[in-house]
């Protein structure tokens, strides 16, 4: 893959998803917030389509090309750090992408939350090193 | 404020930006290990990059040195490979025949190369996002800058001071040190784990939305 390729694929996508997730109101606060107490469905329907869309596409990626994609398994970090990040989820209404876009869409106090995930990832490096090394999943090991 | 896009719209724009993502950039999206390799970046630097290699040629080179060195014995140890092409009446394998083409290393162009990517292209990526959200925001007409989160509901429950800021940076920090040790958040175990039914990315998925809607019961009961 030739690196401009990559970069202007980047900012395709990237802005693609940035939109796109601006426009589903993931990057709104209320919005996910609804969506969790079940009170509007519409984002967990989004949310199940494009998996239900993406499924048949991974077969047919994986018939076209032979691709090596890492396996996720469960390991020890799985649960608690999933739960971590649900409950910081629900706070802040932020993932690690929807914090750029809430950013990029004006919603400034969200640079707060890119400061709480910066560091909360880097304390989380520094303690696994320390006392967990578990193998915590080939897209950080890679 | 706009009105979000119907259920089925959102839902293949974010397939198509996934598999797109898989297309055009090469890998699997997955956005928190982006932020991994960026903090991994900044604390031991970016490793040399590997040479690249053709995989194709080395398989080659191995298999004529295996060739040479073992000969027919090895001709007969790679036959078996050969079982997964297409059926096609074989010959049988002269003894001087050149290394056969596997048909597993025919990857298209498209495979993952296990170098890094920079740590330019991740925050490339990442203000590609902040541009995507504020092109969204001026078509739309909701690009008004404001040190808040736009919300009755999150201004109603956490204010619109210092109380939102230190909420929203807790509520980072949780993120940030839940998704390393999950190895992964909402794209890369949410969307092209789950849809590749990897068992560690549905038990995350099934435990991160368990968490959030946990959460903001409690916090809809609360207020």
């Amino acid at each position: 893959m030739s690196r401009a390729r990559e970069v202007l694929g980047t900012i395709a996508v990237g802005m693609a998803m940035g939109f796109t997730l601006s426009r589903v109101g993931f990057s709104s606060w209320d919005e996910v917030n609804q969506m969790f107490t079940f009170e509007d469905l519409r984002m967990t329907l989004v949310f199940g389509m494009a998996v239900a869309l993406l499924a048949p596409s991974w077969i047919i990626v994986q018939r076209i090309s032979k691709p090596r994609w890492p396996p996720r398994g469960i390991h020890k970090g799985t649960v608690v750090g999933a739960v971590l990040f649900g409950a910081g989820w629900a706070l802040s209404g932020a993932c690690p992408s929807i914090v750029f876009v809430q950013v990029g869409e004006g919603q400034l106090a969200a640079l707060s939350s890119v400061v709480g995930i910066v560091a909360g990832n880097y304390v989380y490096s520094v303690v696994h090193e320390r006392y967990f090394r578990w193998s915590t999943g080939s897209c950080l090991d890679a | 404020m706009i009105e979000f896009w119907p259920f089925w719209v959102g839902g293949a724009a974010l397939a198509a930006v996934a598999l797109f993502h898989w297309i055009l950039v090469g890998r699997l999206m997955a956005v928190s290990g982006r932020v991994s390799a960026l903090i991994d970046a900044v604390r031991w630097g970016v490793p040399e990059p590997t040479p690249e290699i053709d995989e194709a040629a080395l398989i080659a080179a191995m298999q004529a040195a295996t060739m040479a060195e073992f000969g027919d014995a090895a001709a007969a140890l790679l036959a078996p490979d050969g079982e997964d092409a297409p059926a096609e009446p074989e010959a049988p394998a002269a003894p001087e025949a050149p290394a056969e083409p596997e048909p597993e290393v025919e990857v298209a162009p498209l495979a993952v190369s296990a170098s890094r990517q920079p740590l330019w292209m991740h925050v490339l990526f990442f203000a590609s996002l902040a541009t995507g959200g504020l092109v969204s925001a001026a078509l739309g007409g909701f690009l008004r800058p404001e040190l808040a989160l736009r919300g009755e509901r999150f201004t109603a429950a956490f204010g619109d001071g210092g109380l939102q800021l230190a909420v929203l940076a807790l509520g980072g920090a949780m993120i940030g040190f839940g998704t390393r040790m999950a190895g992964g958040c909402t794209s890369g175990h949410g969307l092209c784990g789950v849809s590749r039914a990897q068992p560690g990315s549905l038990a995350a998925t099934a435990s991160f939305f368990g968490a959030g809607i946990g959460l903001s019961l409690l916090l809809r009961a609360l207020s």
